[in-house]
């Protein structure tokens, strides 16, 4: 377990050095809500600064979960390094539990960072138990992209992997209103997408204090799909 | 070592099975002493599926490595090298036989710090330092020596706050190096451990591993490099088409190899007369000397004096483990296939 760990430590320590990281999944959020964040209208139901820092903060969190992990995993896998692993004392389950576990923390600054930005420089107004409850929220369903993650990076080369991610997570955050709020035919396809109910979860508890089970069982319903999908990836890159 | 253990393994073959006998007659299978052996392979097999047909990669292959000997493991390309080591560290399974690390399973050795080993060029993490990659090795092992003492023995120590990623290929090397003898195990195992490494170094690496099979260690690596294997082993083991071919100390393999380099001096002599001589290997010709490499040098040298030639100037010299190596792996080749090796055929 003590060297699980260590490589855990040193495994989230690389993800903060890599500049991929810090681009995608927290630079580029914060950026965007900076810039976009600050317009006085409203969208489903609680101010555009309010449903913006969700929308950037679960885009930043999903995408450190997803898009490093995926191509970390894929290069690894490639480079003889998860081999090298295999012939130390660490166990046969060591290595996807240091990935796991670096997704679910690389996602929390993620979500901070926006947060941050919402309380200190765009006002955003909340009681301070919907702070706590949203971020752990956001935490949890990011869960949903930290086994796709593990999929990826089992299922495709280093050179396919990203172009995957791109394919999936693009569409997934569009469609889920995270780049900006949709209405329509596209909002009815965008529902069915774990990014638009995870987003939902965090407006509905700013706005009412209550969640829907559709929102739930399509965030859970993904994250078990692609828990699945993990599994299915993670025993067949291993018999070969 | 027993000196009956060793010398040149029989090239006979059972063609049907596929089974190579070890040693000779009069000598016992159990002078290899099964218990004690930190590496057993009996009679493993290995076979892959390619679109041209099954390609028997490792066939028959029995051998019992003993602890505290540094053993050369050589082959040509393709001879089932990588497939024997891949066996042997528990990376794969094989298809028939059986594989054995102190006694038990490859897992078992590995999950008690039994084996330290370097593959080839790319186990390594990316955006770590040197020394937080050898430390982590440390942490993943039972009984590590001091991170620095590895450090300073794979003669990184210069390195250790440099990223792994930004290394040349041979300071990678040597941080694999440093990996591969941190956990201090009682079995090291190195495939091509040199390769990309500069003289200075290679010197230093061989210093380092000699101190460890004094230490009682046994050290199995395979390399390209016959000198090293020449130098450094006290035990060289050929394998050839997933068979083992020849096992002994590297003295033993020349002289049972019988390869010899016969040259004179011969003016206008055809090509086609010394091509036509027996038990040859290679010709090499500058305008009136002749250098011919024989595994029978009294053979070729009466079939050229019976052909009516005097040659001039006629010297015979042993040779080094390298063409030693191809005599035996061309003859082999020879052998099994009913036609000609060539020197191609046999690296």
């Amino acid at each position: 377990m003590n060297a699980t760990l260590t490589l855990t430590k040193l495994d989230v320590m690389r993800v903060i050095r890599n500049g991929r990281y810090l681009i995608f999944a927290i630079a580029m959020p914060a950026a965007l809500y900076l810039i976009i964040g600050k317009q006085t209208t409203t969208a489903d139901g609680v101010q555009f600064k309010a449903y913006y820092m969700l929308a950037m903060a679960t885009y930043g969190a999903f995408a450190g979960a997803l898009m490093n992990n995926s191509i970390r995993i894929a290069t690894e896998r490639k480079s003889g390094w998860t081999r090298q692993l295999r012939l130390t004392p660490l166990p046969g389950w060591g290595y996807v539990f240091a990935k796991v576990v670096t997704s679910l923390a690389t996602t929390v600054p993620s979500v901070l960072v926006v947060f941050g930005i919402g309380a200190f420089l765009n006002h955003v107004d909340m009681p301070a138990w919907k702070w706590v409850v949203n971020a752990l929220v956001l935490w949890l369903a990011s869960m949903t992209f930290v086994s796709l993650a593990v999929a990826i990076g089992y299922r495709f080369d280093p050179e396919t992997a990203q172009p995957a991610v791109m394919l999936v997570f693009f569409p997934m955050a569009l469609l889920g209103g995270l780049w900006f709020p949709l209405g329509g035919t596209l909002e009815k396809i965008g529902k069915w997408f774990p990014t638009y109910q995870a987003h939902k979860l965090g407006t509905d508890i700013i706005s009412t204090g209550k969640v829907s089970a559709t929102s739930i069982a399509v965030v859970a319903g993904w994250g078990v799909l692609f828990a699945l999908l993990a599994i299915v990836s993670y025993r067949s890159a291993k018999e070969q | 070592m027993v000196a009956a253990q060793v010398g040149l393994v029989s090239l006979m073959s059972n063609g049907k099975t596929g089974h190579t006998r070890l040693g000779t007659p009069e000598m016992p299978r159990d002078t290899r002493s099964p218990n004690g052996a930190v590496v057993e392979f009996e009679n493993v097999s290995k076979t892959f599926h390619s679109p041209k047909g099954p390609v028997h990669a490792v066939n028959g292959l029995t051998m019992a490595l003993q602890p505290g000997q540094t053993i050369a493991f050589l082959g040509p390309n393709g001879a089932g090298k990588s497939t024997s080591l891949n066996m042997l560290l528990g990376l794969s399974r094989p298809d028939s036989g059986r594989v054995a690390l102190f006694g038990g399973t490859a897992a078992e050795a590995i999950k008690h710090g039994m084996v330290g080993a370097m593959l080839q060029s790319g186990g390594l993490m990316s955006d770590v330092t040197v020394k937080e990659q050898v430390e982590l090795w440390a942490k993943l092992h039972p009984r590590p020596i001091p991170v620095i003492d590895a450090l300073k023995r794979a003669n990184i120590a210069d390195l250790a706050d440099r990223r792994v990623d930004k290394l040349s290929g041979g300071q990678q090397q040597r941080v694999q190096f440093a990996m591969a003898i941190i956990g201090d195990s009682p079995l090291i195992v190195l495939d091509e451990p040199t390769t990309g490494m500069d003289v200075e170094n290679r010197q230093a690496f061989w210093a380092t591993m000699r101190e460890r099979a004094y230490e009682g260690k046994t050290v199995l690596f395979a390399t390209h490099y016959l000198e090293e294997a020449d130098q450094f082993a006290e035990r060289v083991i050929v394998i050839n088409k997933g068979r083992l071919l020849a096992d002994g100390s590297s003295a033993e393999i020349k002289a049972s190899a019988g390869a010899k380099r016969l040259s004179f001096r011969l003016p206008g002599v055809q090509d086609a007369v010394l091509h036509r001589l027996p038990n040859l290997v290679s010709v090499e010709r500058q305008a009136d000397i002749v250098r011919l490499q024989t595994s029978d040098s009294d053979a070729t040298l009466y079939a050229l004096l019976d052909a009516g030639y005097r040659p001039a100037e006629i010297e015979i010299q042993a040779l080094g483990l390298e063409q030693a190596f191809i005599a035996i792996t061309a003859e082999d080749n020879n052998h099994a296939d009913g036609t000609t090796a060539t020197l191609e055929a046999a690296r």
